[in-house]
């Protein structure tokens, strides 16, 4: 559902997609450059891609509308920076393999899924940095990464309406309130897994959290 | 017996062949043809119908030629003008903004089961794997080769 299809935004609304996708890839490679651990990423970088490929083929009917997974919150928790090209691949994949959305709205339907992400990863970060001084760590964890993960799917619809709205000058919050209660059952169960998920990798294998 | 009794069994027989022939051309079989409609389906790629879909044909030409919304089977029925053969179909889900799909109908080369060789999800889903894995490859050659000329 956060994919848009082809032929529905305008002109600068596309062009401005490829630019900011553009330009986010730009900074994750000078990113990898600099700190020059590609390779311990790539395996990582590989299976969270195809996870969050594979997601958007399970939809859950919500009235007369269905809304699929994301996990945009859990690739930015795992992955950091590198969520932003893990998920312009996985779109890229999704539009070709799937016809989930349109060649020319790769650039937008990327930035709408991988800024989110980002931002679920920040949260993460910050939040915990606050909130291990003053709970349990497991707990701290738990209650941020469902929180990335819940808020990576809310914003991503929220920029998803946005764009529409950006070409058609339709209602913003019609769409936009429409969009989030479709996905509020996603909403919840994505906060659930990124929460249970944070924690888990917390236990078995902490250096893998946040790229 | 005579001929004249004869005569007249067979001129009844005669009289009777041709009401039966004259009942017979009153069974005359017509035949008429019309294209009443032209039905589309529209789903999503779960499979669950773009029930209230907003449909609109367009001619060769892309004129609009008729517009309308899908049923809750997502369904959506047409009828055909004649002596045109390729229509335009786009349909915008209403429920789902941002949701559009679009076909050619060629009524000259309609094929029966109408859906074209797609290939099955899974085939799609391995893939997609073997995209990722392919990808994964060259990022691995890329650094080590990188690392190695340092």
């Amino acid at each position: 559902m956060v994919h848009i299809s082809d032929g529905i935004l305008s002109l600068p609304v596309l062009a401005a997609g490829w630019a900011i996708t553009f330009a986010l890839l730009a900074v994750a490679i000078w990113w990898s450059n600099k700190k020059g651990n590609l390779e311990e990423e790539i395996p990582k970088l590989s299976v969270m891609t195809a996870a969050f490929f594979v997601a958007s083929l399970v939809h859950i009917p919500v009235g007369p509308t269905s809304a699929h997974f994301i996990l945009n919150g859990l690739v930015g928790v795992i992955l950091g920076i590198f969520a932003f090209p893990a998920i312009f691949i996985g779109v890229v994949l999704q539009t070709v393999l799937f016809q989930h959305g349109g060649i020319t709205t790769i650039g937008v339907n990327t930035a709408n899924i991988g800024i989110p992400a980002l931002i679920a990863y920040c949260i993460f970060k910050w939040g915990n940095k606050v909130g291990m001084t003053v709970m349990r760590k497991e707990l701290s964890v738990w209650i941020f990464g469902a929180l990335a993960g819940g808020v990576a799917v809310f914003l991503a619809v929220i920029f998803t309406a946005f764009s529409l709205v950006l070409s058609n000058e339709e209602a913003f919050f019609a769409i936009a309130i429409a969009f989030t209660v479709a996905h509020i059952p996603i909403i919840i169960i994505e906060a659930i897994i990124t929460g249970s998920i944070a924690v888990f990798l917390l236990k078995v294998k902490p250096e893998i959290i946040g790229g | 017996m005579n001929c004249k009794k004869m005569v007249g069994i067979f001129a009844i027989f005669v009289v009777l062949s041709c009401l039966c022939t004259s009942v017979a051309s009153a069974h005359r079989l017509h035949i008429e043809s019309t294209l009443s409609e032209l039905e589309i389906e529209a789903y999503f790629g779960s499979g669950a119908p773009v029930q209230d879909g907003d449909v609109k044909v367009y001619d060769k030409s892309g004129n609009l030629y008729i517009e309308g919304t899908t049923d809750e089977e997502g369904k959506f029925r047409f009828p055909p003008k004649i002596g045109m053969d390729e229509y335009e179909v786009v349909v915008n889900a209403t429920h789902m903004p941002g949701h559009k799909g679009e076909t050619t109908i060629n009524l000259s080369q309609v094929s029966a089961d109408g859906a074209g060789t797609e290939l099955p999800l899974y085939s799609n889903i391995i893939a997609g794997f073997g995209y990722l894995i392919g990808i994964a490859g060259f990022a691995m050659a890329y650094v080590y080769w990188k690392r190695n000329k340092k």
